[in-house]
C-alpha cells in the first residue's frame, strides 16, 4: 500500500519511506528513444544499484534525476518533491558524485567544500568533511596534484557539505586504483551505516553485487529486472555455470540429452552449460566423455553470479544455445 | 547570497593563481602601453590623448578573450554541470562571474593607468566620471563576452569568435585606428560597433568634457550591455555535452545583433557620426555626396604673408613679453609652478575645445596673461606654451595660426585667467591680453621660422 502524502509504503507492519520514486520517464533523442518508461524506487536507507550496458539509459536516467535533462514523460519524486517542479527543493535534498568530477586545477580541496557548501543553507563543517574523506593532508594542495583517488574522496565530500538525505553517485569507481576502488567501497558502506539512501549507478556487477540492497538493470531504456542480487540471481539464471573443454570437439547433441542442462553454448573445444544439479550433470559428462574416448582438460563449476543474470538480461542471445556448424 | 559571494571571491583567488590570466589580464595591457609610449615619445605625443583607446582594448581583452576563456574552459571540464547540481540559481552564476571579471578588468586598468602617471601622464580629468565610463564600457563588453561564451563550444571557437569581434573593431571600429584617420564609410559602419562610444567615452573622461559629453556613447554602451547580459543569461549552458547548434533559446542573439544595429541607426539618424579630432567635432564626410570640405581662412595663409609680418618686438629679457632663453631654468621659487602649467596644459578645457584658431588663441594667452599681471613666473611660461603647441601642430600649421592671429589680434575672444592652471591673478584689461597675445604669437613665429633660435 503507498500513502502518497508521505511517500511510506506499508511494509509487514512498519511503514518504510520513499526516498526516489521513478514512474515511466521517457526520453527520445531525435529517433532514439533513450527511455522507454523506466521505474523503480528507493526506501529509506538502503543502497539501490543502477546497473546496465553503455547505452542502455544509466547517464539519462540519472540526469533527469539530477535536473540536467528534460524529461519528455513521466515523474521524478525525490524525497516526497516533485522533481519537476521544484527543482532547487530537490537538489537540497540530494548529494551528487558525478563519474568525473574535474574542478578548477587550482582549487583546493578545502576551498572547493567551502564554496559548495556556501552554496546551501545547512552545512556540514569543512574540517569534519576533511576528516572523514581521508582529505586533511591534502586539504591544502591544488585539485591538479591530487591523485584520482583523492581527487574521487573530494568528489564524494562534496556530496556532504549540506548532509543530503539521498546520495547520487555516478559510476564513481570508474578509473580508480583497485586500493583506491576498496576505499570507495568501504566509504559507501559507511553511508549505509549512517543511514544515507544511495543511488549507485555502475556497470561492474561485483560493484553491485558487493555493495547494493536492491538494484534495477535497465537496458534499451526499460527497466528489465529488479530485486535484491540474490533473488535476481535465483529467478533469473539457474544455480550453476558449469565451464569446460576436452581433448576433442563433443557432439553437441549427445550433450543435450544430459538432463538438467540448461543454455548449452558450444564453442570448438570449450563448453558452457547452467544447471541446477551441478553434482549429477557433471558425473554424466565425465560418463559421456569416457564413453566417446575423449579427455577432460578444464572444468569450472561455479554458482550463478550477479554477471551471469546481466548477461542474460542484457545479451538476450546468451539465452539461446549457440551450436557449431 | 553568501553562495554567490563565495563563488565571486573563489573566482577571483583562481584568476589571481592562474599565470596566463594575469599574463594577458594584466602583463599585456602594460607592455602594449610601454610600447605605445616607447614608439610614440619622440613624436611627443602624450599618453593621455590615448588613454582612450589603451582602455578599450585592455577592456575588450579581458571581456572578449578572458571571461569566454575562463567559462568556456570550465565548462570543457565539468566544472559548471558540478555547479548545476547546487540549488544556486543561473543568474546568481551569471551575476557573480561577470562582477569577477569586472574587478580583474578595473583592477588591469588601475594598473595601467599607475603605469601612465609613472610615465608622466597627468591626472585624468574627471577620475569619478572615468570610473563611470570605465564600468560601463566593461558591463557593454563583459554582456558580449558572456553570449561569446554562449556560442563557442570549445575554446579554440572562443578564440576564432573573438578575433571577429575583436579586429574589425581595432581596426574600423576606432579603438586602434583613431576614426579620424579612416575613410568616410569607416565612420559610419564604426557606428555599429560598441569599441566607438568605448573609446569616446573613455577618453572624453580622461582629456575632454567628463560625463556630461557622452550621454549618447552611455546610451549605446547600456543599452548593448543590457542585450548582451540578458542574452548570455537565457543562452546559459552548463554542459559542454550541450552544443550551441542543437541549443534551444538561439533567437536570443537577436536582441544582441538589434541592440548594435539599433545604437548605430540611433547615431545615423541624430547625426552622432561626427568624429573628435584632439577635442575638435569635425563632421564625417558623407559617402554618397561627398560635400567639398571649405579650407578656414588661416589655411590660405602663405610663405609670402608670413614674411610680411612686422618682428619688430620687444627684447626677451625686457619687461613686455619677456621669453626666457634655452638655457634658462626656473627659478626654485617658480619651477613647481611652472611644470604645474606644463602637465594641466594637456588637459586644459580652453585648449582641447573650439576651432583651432581659438585653441591657439587661448594657449597663447597662458603666456600672455601673466605678462600683463607682471607674475614671477611670466619668463617661464612663453617656451613651455610653444613647446606644446610644438606637440598638438604640425609647423607650418602652427606658423599658419599664430600668423592669421598677429593679423587679426581682435578676432575670438581672450582669457583673462589661468588660475585653473596654478597661476593665480586676473588680467584687468583685455586690450592688454590682446596685445601681449600679439606679441608672442609673433616671438612663436621668428623661433618656428627660424629668426630667433630656441
Amino acid at each position: 500500500m503507498v500513502l502518497p502524502s508521505v511517500g511510506l509504503v506499508a511494509t509487514g507492519g512498519f511503514k518504510v519511506e520513499t526516498k526516489v520514486r521513478v514512474t515511466g520517464l521517457r526520453k527520445r533523442y531525435g529517433t532514439n528513444e533513450a527511455l522507454r518508461g523506466v521505474d523503480f524506487s528507493l526506501q529509506a536507507g538502503e543502497i539501490f544499484g543502477l546497473l546496465g550496458p553503455n547505452g542502455a539509459g544509466k547517464t539519462t536516467t540519472l540526469e533527469c534525476l539530477l535536473g540536467l535533462r528534460e524529461p519528455d514523460a513521466g515523474t521524478v519524486e525525490i524525497c516526497g518533491l516533485d522533481a519537476r517542479r521544484f527543482p532547487s527543493d530537490v537538489k537540497r535534498k540530494i548529494g551528487v558524485a558525478l563519474q568525473s568530477t574535474a574542478l578548477q586545477d587550482k582549487i583546493t580541496p578545502r576551498e572547493a567544500l567551502d564554496l559548495f557548501s556556501a552554496f546551501y543553507l545547512e552545512r556540514e563543517p569543512t574540517l569534519r568533511l576533511l576528516e572523514r574523506f581521508d582529505l586533511v593532508a591534502k586539504a591544502d594542495a591544488a585539485f591538479e596534484t591530487l591523485s584520482g583517488g583523492q581527487r574521487q574522496r573530494l568528489a564524494l565530500a562534496l556530496a556532504f557539505v549540506h548532509r543530503p538525505e539521498v546520495v547520487i553517485l555516478d559510476e564513481p569507481s570508474t578509473g580508480l586504483d583497485p586500493q583506491a576502488r576498496h576505499e570507495l567501497h568501504a566509504e559507501i558502506r559507511r553511508m549505509k551505516r549512517d543511514g544515507y539512501t544511495v543511488l549507485l549507478s555502475t556497470h561492474q556487477l561485483d560493484e553491485a553485487e558487493a555493495l547494493c540492497d536492491r538494484v534495477a538493470i535497465i537496458d534499451q531504456g526499460r527497466i528489465v529486472a529488479t530485486g535484491t542480487p540474490h533473488e535476481l540471481v535465483s529467478t533469473a539464471a539457474s544455480g550453476h555455470v558449469v565451464r569446460f573443454s576436452a581433448s576433442r570437439p563433443i557432439d553437441p547433441a549427445a550433450l543435450k540429452r544430459i538432463p538438467g542442462l540448461q543454455r548449452l553454448r558450444c564453442d570448438g573445444l570449450s563448453v558452457y552449460f547452467e544447471t541446477e544439479e551441478a553434482a549429477t550433470v557433471v558425473t554424466s559428462l565425465m560418463g559421456l566423455l569416457a564413453a566417446d574416448g575423449a579427455v577432460l582438460r578444464e572444468l569450472d563449476v561455479k554458482r550463478c553470479s550477479l554477471e551471469d543474470v546481466f548477461l542474460k538480461l542484457t545479451r538476450p542471445e546468451n539465452n539461446s544455445v549457440s551450436l557449431p556448424a | 547570497m553568501n553562495g554567490l559571494l563565495e563563488h565571486l571571491s573563489q573566482s577571483l583567488r583562481l584568476h589571481f593563481r592562474n599565470r596566463m590570466g594575469l599574463l594577458y589580464g594584466y602583463l599585456f595591457p602594460l607592455i602594449f602601453l610601454v610600447a605605445f609610449w616607447v614608439l610614440y615619445r619622440h613624436e611627443k605625443i602624450p599618453l593621455i590623448r590615448h588613454m582612450g583607446e589603451l582602455l578599450t582594448v585592455s577592456v575588450l581583452g579581458g571581456a572578449c578573450f578572458g571571461l569566454p576563456t575562463t567559462l568556456v574552459s570550465e565548462r570543457e571540464r565539468g566544472v559548471w554541470r558540478r555547479y548545476r547540481l547546487t540549488p544556486l540559481p543561473t543568474w546568481a552564476f551569471v551575476v557573480s562571474t561577470a562582477v569577477s571579471r569586472y574587478v580583474i578588468i578595473l583592477s588591469a586598468a588601475a594598473l595601467q593607468l599607475g603605469l601612465a602617471f609613472s610615465l608622466g601622464m597627468p591626472l585624468p580629468a574627471h577620475p569619478l566620471a572615468l570610473w563611470c565610463a570605465l564600468t560601463m564600457v566593461s558591463f557593454a563588453f563583459i554582456g558580449l563576452g558572456l553570449v561569446l561564451a554562449m556560442l563557442a563550444d570549445n575554446v579554440p571557437a572562443v578564440q576564432a569568435l573573438g578575433q571577429c569581434i575583436f579586429l574589425p573593431m581595432l581596426i574600423i571600429g576606432g579603438v586602434a585606428v583613431q576614426l579620424a584617420s579612416l575613410p568616410s564609410w569607416a565612420q559610419h559602419v564604426s557606428a555599429f560597433f560598441p569599441g566607438r562610444y568605448a573609446v569616446e567615452a573613455l577618453q572624453a573622461c580622461v582629456s575632454g568634457g567628463g560625463l556630461a559629453s557622452i550621454d549618447f556613447c552611455l546610451l549605446a554602451l547600456g543599452l548593448i550591455g543590457v542585450s548582451g547580459c540578458s542574452a548570455g543569461a537565457k543562452l546559459f549552458r552548463w554542459d559542454a555535452a550541450q552544443r550551441f547548434a542543437a541549443s534551444t533559446g538561439k533567437l536570443w542573439l537577436v536582441p544582441v545583433l538589434g541592440a548594435w544595429f539599433a545604437v548605430g541607426l540611433i547615431a545615423e539618424l541624430r547625426d552622432k557620426i561626427a568624429v573628435s579630432i584632439d577635442g575638435v567635432t569635425v563632421a564625417a564626410p558623407v559617402a554618397a555626396i561627398p560635400a567639398p570640405v571649405p579650407l578656414p581662412p588661416w589655411a590660405k595663409i602663405t610663405a609670402k604673408d608670413v614674411a610680411a609680418l612686422d618682428f619688430r618686438v620687444p627684447s626677451d629679457g625686457g619687461v613686455v613679453s619677456p621669453f626666457a632663453g634655452p638655457e634658462e631654468e626656473a627659478s626654485d621659487y617658480t619651477k613647481d609652478e611652472v611644470e604645474a602649467v606644463r602637465q594641466g596644459l594637456l588637459t586644459w578645457r580652453p585648449g582641447l575645445e573650439g576651432d583651432d584658431v581659438q585653441r591657439v588663441r587661448n594657449l597663447v594667452c597662458v603666456a600672455a596673461v601673466p605678462d600683463s599681471i607682471q607674475q614671477p613666473v611670466e619668463r617661464y611660461l612663453p617656451p613651455v606654451v610653444l613647446s606644446y603647441l610644438q606637440e598638438i601642430y604640425p609647423k607650418d600649421k602652427l606658423i599658419k595660426i599664430l600668423t592669421w592671429i598677429v593679423l587679426h589680434p581682435e578676432d575670438g575672444s581672450v582669457i583673462d585667467s589661468i588660475a585653473d592652471l596654478g597661476v593665480q591673478g586676473t588680467a584687468g584689461d583685455p586690450a592688454i591680453v590682446r596685445e601681449r597675445s600679439y606679441l608672442y604669437a609673433l616671438k612663436f613665429i621668428m623661433r618656428l621660422t627660424g629668426r630667433i633660435d630656441g
